[in-house]
């Protein structure tokens, strides 16, 4: 008996192998779009490696955090390399999962039967949310102190339990040391296995039913005769490879950037990143970091503290229940002109709220920001009459595919 | 077209994708590496560890016949101040046969310090005070007759036992194997400093 | 916010005089150092900041070694031109020689550390506040500056760039001409950048082989795709 046979007796790895690469079929008319979800798995796996080697140096206390930190931009060897990965890689993740999101929306991908692959998809970015925020409060820069100050504060708005929840995050009255702690715990630790575990069950939940595709159409209900969609491709070697050469060229924008722009004018990594944390000195104007900020400009459009924060909840909430909103036979936004306009509007709309997050708080801008966010909010109120009643062109039977 | 054309310009080319296989593992692995490197180069002593390296020790408050113990990578570092009487009990000690290497032939410290003083000046001693043993720290006794009736003066381990001479030198019976190590140092007569630099390579400590 | 007002206040007065808006409502324009960031300037600004900034400011994240492997500078250079007295070795932080005590007793604050000021600032910003500093006898110091009203620190630059009163009558000539002065002011700015990230050497030594490595894979990746890609029809 040779090895392979002895191995391949014992291990579920050759089985899982087909089952999710070899013989996974996937449709073969993916465009650019595609390749952000392969990309976001060597982010995180990146990420993980960068995390790892600067968690090595960090120290979590308010007198060691900020020092302990920029002891790794000078004096650990390519520290710099290690943390600017790790800074850049943030926003970068999140330029992902915008594409990947708005991807999945302008061709249905949340539409049945992969509603739970969306749910645990958007559940995975609002994780990432929170490994974010954690994250840019453990350099205890004086962003981070007032950063973690704000958001904390928003739990205050609980109702009953608001301050006892708070008290519990910071674990104390204010931002301190104690809550570097448990932030780095949340941090390398919670949140992140969290991140890993719903970023295998979105897999796994994806390759049950199949991907979807820019046609929006099944390929499993045209099979050939051998069993397999006769416009499914096997994703090895195909995809694979497609993937790789992504991840060259995504690298080459990654290390560009890194070695090149690594603040990247100073949206990826702010100035006051670059001060100590003041409890006596509050910032200019806490904008939080760009990818959160559509939100950030919601809740402050609102001249009422309560209902910024509702507004800002239901904002973030809202595209869970995305799959039920919208009600038309057709999938793709590629046969559904006036769906398609609309979305384009959301997304130039989020755009616009993300630049609006990043300003003062002059009154000048409070005028775009309620706008802005009066046309989030009716996106998803109209979705579901828009989607009722609009016509659509008929999408083809077969998935549209030129070859090479 | 013709189905044949159609199949020749879609049958795989097999000797060019091998080729192209093997480019790609081949760059692909140089561009892990390009990753690797960094990272694991990350985890090195840090600059500031680096800057911590030396230590400098002031002579000028160790007294004839006196010592101090500075803390140096974590480890600690004995000078001793020999007065000439100190300095004659390591001939004693070689005439009665009783050290397991005399003449430093292990090499437990650097070539310059291969001399009975085991120093680069003879009236400093300056060694690492951890016995060779299981790694405890000696106490430093001096005083003739303090540990055992024959007792010339030296360093006496409390844990097992291990004896050594004033040049920290092992004395026969002791459970240590070999002298206490000496690190690398310069040292200023004038200006009365000693400056640690580094372990010597080939020794070892327990 | 307290600088908003204060500059709001400023530009209201000045608007009468000139109606020239060259304030904006947020701070005056800041002026933009022009200059090639070279390890040349770097050094240079290095031998200004040693001379004249170290006394009271630190930039506690570098190292004098730093200087020599990153900018080539020679290490009997680093200990002639920038090291202080204070007996730090070549290995230290670079850490000013004035006690933390002192520096409250004299200033009410101690002076900022430096290292991350560019990062922090802007490199315009510290360049207009460096030769925006103006004769105020109302202030303890006797100095003001109109990009940071009522700092603590006195002009420091004044026997090189000369002394102006509030609107810039020249009070007394400088050793050095307007054109050399802006120059020093700005090498110690890009001194003062660098110190912000020193990594840029190796970055951008390194950056074109890294990125050169990254284009092969990525052609030859490509070419793979396409070979395996011409199967499906």
């Amino acid at each position: 008996m040779s090895f392979k046979e002895w191995f391949v007796k014992r291990s579920p790895l050759p089985e899982m192998w087909r089952e999710h690469m070899a013989e996974y079929y996937a449709p073969k008319n993916f465009n650019i779009f595609y390749y952000a979800g392969s990309l976001l798995l060597l982010m995180v796996v990146l990420q993980f490696l960068s995390g790892f080697l600067v968690l090595a140096h960090y120290i979590p206390t308010a007198e060691g955090a900020y020092d302990s930190v920029y002891g790794i931009m000078y004096d650990v060897h390519y520290g710099w390399l290690m943390q600017y990965m790790h800074v850049d890689g943030v926003s970068l993740i999140f330029v992902l999962l915008y594409v990947h999101m708005a991807r999945g929306m302008l061709y249905g991908s949340y539409r049945s039967p992969r509603e739970l692959v969306w749910i645990i998809g958007y559940t995975t970015y609002l994780a990432f949310m929170a490994e974010a925020f954690f994250g840019y409060v453990l350099p205890y820069s004086n962003l981070s102190y007032w950063a973690g100050t704000v958001i904390t504060s928003l739990l205050k708005s609980i109702p009953f339990i608001g301050g006892w929840v708070t008290t519990l995050v910071r674990g104390g009255p204010g931002m301190s040391g104690d809550t570097l702690g448990r932030f780095m715990a949340l941090h390398v630790t919670l949140v992140f296995l969290v991140i890993v575990g719903l970023i295998v069950f979105h897999i796994l939940y994806l390759h049950k039913v199949g991907s979807n595709n820019p046609d929006g159409i099944e390929i499993k209900a045209n099979k050939g005769p051998d069993g397999h969609p006769v416009d499914g491709i096997p994703f090895h070697p195909y995809y694979s490879v497609k993937d790789l050469f992504g991840f060259g060229v995504w690298l080459i924008i990654f290390g560009a950037i890194i070695f090149y722009a690594p603040t990247f004018h100073h949206i990826f990594l702010e100035r006051t990143m670059s001060t100590p944390a003041n409890p006596l000195k509050s910032l200019p104007d806490v904008t939080p970091p760009w990818y959160l900020s559509p939100f950030y400009a919601m809740l402050r459009s609102i001249p009422n503290k309560n209902a910024g924060i509702i507004l800002m909840v239901f904002a973030v909430l809202i595209p869970f229940v995305l799959p039920w909103l919208d009600r038309n036979p057709v999938k793709s936004t590629r046969y559904r002109p006036i769906t398609r306009i609309m979305l384009l509007i959301f997304f130039i709309n989020f755009f616009v709220l993300a630049y609006l997050g990043e300003q003062p708080p002059l009154p000048k801008y409070f005028f775009m920001e309620r706008l802005g966010a009066f046309i989030y909010v009716a996106f998803f109120i109209l979705l579901p009459f828009v989607s009722k009643f609009e016509p659509t062109r008929t999408p083809p039977a077969r998935v549209r595919f030129h070859a090479h | 077209m013709s189905d044949e054309r159609q199949d020749s310009k879609h049958a795989p080319n097999v000797t060019r994708r091998r080729f192209l296989t093997a480019l790609v593992t081949v760059s692909g692995a140089a561009v892990a590496g390009t990753i690797a490197v960094p990272m694991v180069k990350s985890l090195d002593p840090t600059a500031a560890a680096a800057a911590l390296a030396t230590t400098t020790i002031d002579l000028n408050p160790i007294e004839p016949g006196m010592q101090m113990v500075a803390l140096w990578q974590e480890k600690p570092v004995i000078v001793v101040n020999r007065t000439p009487e100190m300095l004659a009990t390591l001939d004693e000690s070689e005439q009665k046969g009783i050290l397991k290497d005399p003449n430093c032939n292990v090499p437990q410290q650097p070539p310059y310090c291969k001399n009975k003083y085991r120093s680069r000046v003879p009236e400093w001693y300056v060694g690492i005070k951890i016995c060779n043993h299981l790694c405890c720290i000696p106490h430093y006794r001096p005083k003739k007759a303090s540990v055992a009736p024959w007792w010339l003066g030296g360093f006496h381990c409390p844990c097992h036992g291990s004896m050594y001479d004033l040049s920290a030198r092992v004395i026969k019976g002791s459970p240590a194997p070999h002298n206490m190590a000496v690190p690398e140092y310069d040292i200023d007569v004038a200006k009365k400093t000693v400056v640690v630099t580094k372990m010597y390579p080939l020794a070892h400590l327990c | 916010m307290k600088r908003y007002v204060v500059w709001a206040g400023m530009a209201l007065g000045l608007l009468a005089g000139s109606a020239s808006g060259a304030f904006a409502d947020n701070g005056p324009q800041l002026l933009t150092p022009h200059y090639t960031y070279n390890a040349k300037t770097i050094i240079s600004g290095a031998r200004l900041f040693a001379t004249n900034c170290m006394a009271c400011h630190s930039i506690k994240f570098m190292r004098y070694e730093f200087l020599t492997h990153d900018l080539g500078m020679s290490k009997s250079d680093v200990h002639k031109y920038v090291m202080l007295p204070t007996g730090s070795t070549f290995k230290d932080n670079m850490i000013s020689a004035m006690p933390t005590g002192m520096a409250h007793k004299w200033f009410g604050l101690p002076p900022p550390d430096l290292s991350q000021m560019v990062r922090y600032k802007s490199q315009d910003w510290i360049y207009t506040y460096l030769l925006s500093f103006y004769r105020d006898p109302k202030r303890p110091s006797g100095w003001n500056n109109h990009v940071f009203p009522n700092v603590a620190m006195p002009d420091v630059l004044a026997p090189y760039g000369g002394i102006v009163n509030e609107h810039g009558k020249l009070l007394r000539a400088g050793d050095e001409s307007p054109q050399k002065f802006k120059e020093q002011v700005t090498d110690i700015v890009a001194f003062l950048r660098f110190v912000s990230d020193p990594s840029v050497v190796q970055r951008h030594d390194k950056g074109p082989w890294v990125l050169g490595l990254l284009a092969f894979f990525t052609i030859v990746a490509y070419f793979l795709k396409k070979e395996y890609w011409k199967e499906v029809k």
